[in-house]
């Protein structure tokens, strides 16, 4: 019972933190670019007010268009409940395993890309059509790279893969690990529209993919899917931070263990954070018709991480 | 322990080499081509010094010292030399597109995979892990001189399938007698300058190291 409260108060955790770590690499990247940037706790402030304004509809907008922002929100929540971030192996594993985990989150893209065409709005269309296409090869390449994993580790348990590689560290460092780590970071940059695939900072680019889809929508609509893009951030993190460098998360559910597993947990989290936030200043975006490249390089590893793991067990 | 330590270090050591080979494929920009023959150079120089520690043969110390001057500083520095003449030119539309070609280049590794199987099946060598990814960057190398339009690509793709040879001979045989190994680095380099007179000659001929061209000498 301790356990399930404990399981529940990971998730709110996680969706607690996804503002502040958005803020946070916003933060970082101003500073970077010799801005003085708003704190890392804006975003907290910018969701509190945008879920206290009205929803503005356009009038050809049908009922998908309302129910959209809570299936993007409820989808990343779920996966927030089923992604280990401070504790090890977790209750709700039993629930759902890795491939519950790729297609919740394609779920959420797909209702977005379809809110996106619903008001009919030409930029809509175009931003769900580009997400389509980045997600087409975005998806299997996520799937791809955790199997990877699990071949490792016998399991597609995203809980089982954790302890299996804590027990045996030679894991980490085998080449299908490093490998699918690379191909997962290409695709966390794709997936949560950073840079050299989407700008996150612009609502003003003829290129833009992810602020295209959601430019019709306003007020609570608006709080929950950028809650909701900022939580799938947090996601891609903590798959990262956890599943390939697992060490610091607590095995065992003893309080000083859990208050070190969580400030491991915030040190990858700001450590990544900054990788991004360099990286983001570092690349400039790439053509839209070059980022097919990128993906399928990164589908390419994520390939060859399966085969050299197959070959390894 | 230090059998296993082995085995990881050359399987890591030869993935290490194939991604390099993906390099080729997914860049267009003709100087990151030299860069990634001259970190894959790096890696092989470094894995043959591996192997020759492991596996007690010092004579793989000196193969590893005339390898690394060759690929690591000479053959680099004339790439270089050429690229930088034809600065202008980018990989801009291989006869196959870069997703594509990488797709492929993955489906042959896993061919490379699927012809090794019996082989490391058979081997009780602790480098057998790399043997398939060794056979997979040859087949990488044939790729990129099928599929690119450039010669410089062209012989940066034949540079990384004689590393290919080079590795797979490695791992399969922990190298090839000295004298052998010297005769065919004559052999890599001889076949290189002889390239590189045929780019001159293109590029005098048709103002482009575009392979295209050559369709003009029909008429």
């Amino acid at each position: 019972m301790n356990n399930f409260f404990l399981e529940v108060a990971q998730g709110l955790l996680a969706l607690g933190l996804a503002p502040g770590l958005v803020g946070f690499v916003r933060w970082i990247k101003a500073r970077l670019q010799n801005r003085r940037g708003a704190a890392p706790w804006q975003p907290y402030f910018e969701l509190a007010k945008l879920f206290g304004k009205d929803v503005v509809v356009s009038n050809n907008a049908s009922w998908l268009f309302h129910v959209a922002p809570f299936i993007v929100f409820g989808s990343a929540v779920a996966v927030a409940w089923l992604v280990p971030t401070v504790f090890g192996p977790l209750l709700f594993d039993g629930i759902g395993d890795l491939l519950a985990v790729v297609y919740l989150l394609l779920l959420g893209t797909f209702f977005l890309a379809l809110a996106g065409l619903d008001p009919g709005t030409a930029f809509g269309g175009m931003g769900a059509s580009r997400e389509m296409t980045i997600a087409a090869i975005a998806e299997p390449t996520i799937a791809l790279a955790i199997f990877g994993l699990a071949l490792g580790a016998g399991s597609t348990n995203l809980g089982q893969i954790v302890a299996q590689t804590l027990s045996n560290p030679a894991l980490a460092v085998s080449p299908g690990h490093l490998l699918a780590f690379a191909s997962l970071f290409i695709v966390t940059l794709a997936e949560t529209g950073r840079l050299p695939v989407d700008n996150p900072s612009t609502h003003l680019e003829l290129t833009m993919i992810h602020e295209a889809m959601i430019l019709e929508y306003s007020g609570r609509y608006l709080a929950l899917i950028e809650w909701a893009s900022g939580l799938k951030l947090l996601i891609f993190f903590s798959l990262l931070a956890n599943l390939f460098i697992p060490w610091g998360m607590a095995t065992e559910l003893t309080p000083v263990a859990l208050l070190v597993a969580s400030l491991v947990f915030l040190l990858k989290l700001a450590v990544l954070g900054v990788v991004v936030a360099v990286l983001e200043t570092h690349v400039s975006k790439l053509r839209l018709f070059r980022v097919p490249e990128l993906l399928s390089a990164s589908f390419v590893l994520a390939l060859l991480s399966v085969i050299s793991s197959f070959l390894l067990r | 322990m230090d059998q296993s330590l082995f085995s990881q270090l050359s399987t890591l050591g030869a993935s290490l080499t194939l991604l390099y080979g993906f390099l080729l494929l997914w860049r267009h920009d003709l100087r990151s081509y030299v860069d990634a023959f001259q970190g894959q150079s790096v890696v092989l120089a470094v894995l043959f010094g591996i192997v020759g520690y492991f596996g007690n043969d010092p004579e793989l110390f000196i193969v590893a010292a005339v390898f690394g001057v060759l690929k690591v500083f000479i053959m680099p520095r004339y790439l270089r030399q050429m690229q930088k003449r034809f600065a202008v030119e980018r990989e801009q539309a291989p006869y196959l597109n870069v997703p594509a070609s990488l797709i492929l280049a993955g489906l042959s590794v896993i061919l490379a995979y699927a012809l090794m199987r019996p082989v490391v099946a058979l081997s009780t060598l602790p480098t057998r892990g790399g043997l398939p990814l060794a056979l997979g960057l040859i087949f990488v190398g044939l790729l990129v001189i099928l599929t690119r339009k450039k010669a410089f690509t062209q012989v940066v793709g034949f540079l990384i399938l004689e590393n290919g040879i080079t590795l797979l001979a490695l791992l399969g045989t922990y190298g090839i007698p000295l004298i052998v190994e010297l005769g065919v680095f004559l052999d890599a380099l001889m076949g290189f300058l002889a390239m590189q007179i045929f780019i001159y000659h293109l590029h005098g001929t048709f103002e482009s190291i575009d392979v295209d061209q050559l369709n003009q000498l029909r008429h």
